[in-house]
């Protein structure tokens, strides 16, 4: 089995730069800040919020590809989402799951407490039994690349369970301040104002 | 609620500039939903939950929609957790539309809701304008999503009394 950051550090080197990525909370968000500081990140979304935003933000922008950077606890959380992704099928949406198999696994040195998914749900099942035709498993960096590779050229949606080892042992260095949720609003608002011409922040009148 | 009034709340959600809705139907607002969804200029997308639906909003704006959430006010329960979270730690706006059900005149048995709405609003600094009357409803979706967007917080409209029955 693989680590979390070395699926992260895949993805940061295949990744195109307009990619618009959704990280959840926790490491998801952590590691992909020190991996790939960029405007087209959308960090630190809650538990049972990952997925749903990047939908939103999927069928807002079809031109754009979107990746929500899942976890396992997260998705359960809201797990009816998966039909709602299905149904509404934006086909520039890709969902990455990384199952740890645990709750707080990211920070701890033995792993938290069990999520359904160290027991009997498979969440690749789940998605196909939502209508995610394509939903597949990896266990490994290669595998990990071809269905990102895959993903990320074809139309999806697309949903890529990583199974993934419970505890993240290895950890980037932190060199990087991952920006706070308003900062990060207008960074990526801003971004994304630019590149799609869009009008997200302004409104009112200014104050006075 | 009688397609009239439906047909105004509608009206209000296009005069405001709403592109982008998402939630689960509440009875006494299904004619809204209908609407809503047939209506070709705004995209509507019906979720599992409302918790859900607040995270869909959340990332339409980001895409540049104009976001509206039509939430029950059992839903509004649902929906709690990620909305304090867009308001609170985001900041990001949302209209929110409730049928204020569990009111005074409610004759079904939901007095429940008027014990959570409002003060899970206040709680959540969400600020709300109730409306009574149908006359009042378009201009106040509009101005209610007015002032969203200019605080970049979720702002609630709640439709009671003859605006809604
Ligand atoms: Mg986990």
């Amino acid at each position: 089995m693989v680590t979390r950051l070395s699926l992260l550090k895949e993805l940061s080197a295949l990744i195109a730069d307009d990619v618009l990525v959704v990280s959840s909370i926790g490491n998801n968000s952590g590691f992909w800040g020190q991996l790939k500081d960029r405007e087209a990140n959308l960090f630190h979304v809650t538990m049972g919020m990952c997925t749903s935003t990047a939908l939103g933000l999927a069928l807002a922008l079809p031109n754009r590809k979107v990746l929500a950077l899942d976890a396992d606890g997260n998705l359960t959380l809201n797990l009816g989402v998966l039909g709602t992704v299905a149904n509404e099928a934006p086909k520039n949406l890709t969902i990455v799951l990384m199952d740890n198999r645990n709750y707080l696994g990211s920070n701890k040195k033995e792993p938290g407490m069990p999520t359904a998914t160290a027991g009997k749900m498979n969440l690749e099942e789940v998605a196909k039994g939502c209508g995610i035709a394509g939903a597949c498993t990896v266990e490994e960096v290669a595998g990990f690349r071809a269905e990102v590779h895959k993903a990320l050229s074809t139309d999806g949606p697309h949903f890529i369970r990583a199974r993934i080892e419970a505890l993240d042992n290895d950890r980037p260095p932190r060199n990087k301040r991952v920006p706070d949720p308003r900062e990060n609003k207008y960074q990526f608002a801003g971004y994304i104002q630019k590149t799609e011409g869009v009008e997200i922040l302004g409104s009112g009148l200014g104050g006075g | 609620m009688k397609s009239e009034k439906a047909q105004l709340v509608v009206n209000g959600l296009k005069e405001a500039g709403i592109d982008f809705a998402a939630g689960v139907p509440d009875a006494q607002f299904i004619e809204v939903y209908k609407m809503v969804e047939k209506d070709p200029g705004i995209r509507y997308v019906g979720t599992a939950n409302e918790a859900e639906a607040a995270g869909v909003g959340f990332g339409a704006w980001f895409g540049g929609k104009k976001p509206a959430l039509l939430l029950a006010t059992s839903g509004l329960l649902v929906a709690t957790y990620h909305l304090a979270r867009i308001n609170l730690l985001h900041e990001v706006p949302m209209l929110v539309v409730i049928p204020y059900r569990g009111d005074i005149g409610d004759p079904r048995w939901l007095g429940l809701y008027k014990k959570t709405t409002e003060p899970g609003l206040n709680a959540m600094d969400i600020p709300y304008r109730i409306v009574s009357r149908s006359a009042d409803i378009v201009r106040s979706i509009k101005e209610c999503n007015e002032s969203a967007r200019a605080w970049l917080k979720p702002v609630a409209v709640l439709l009671n009394e003859e605006a809604l029955w």
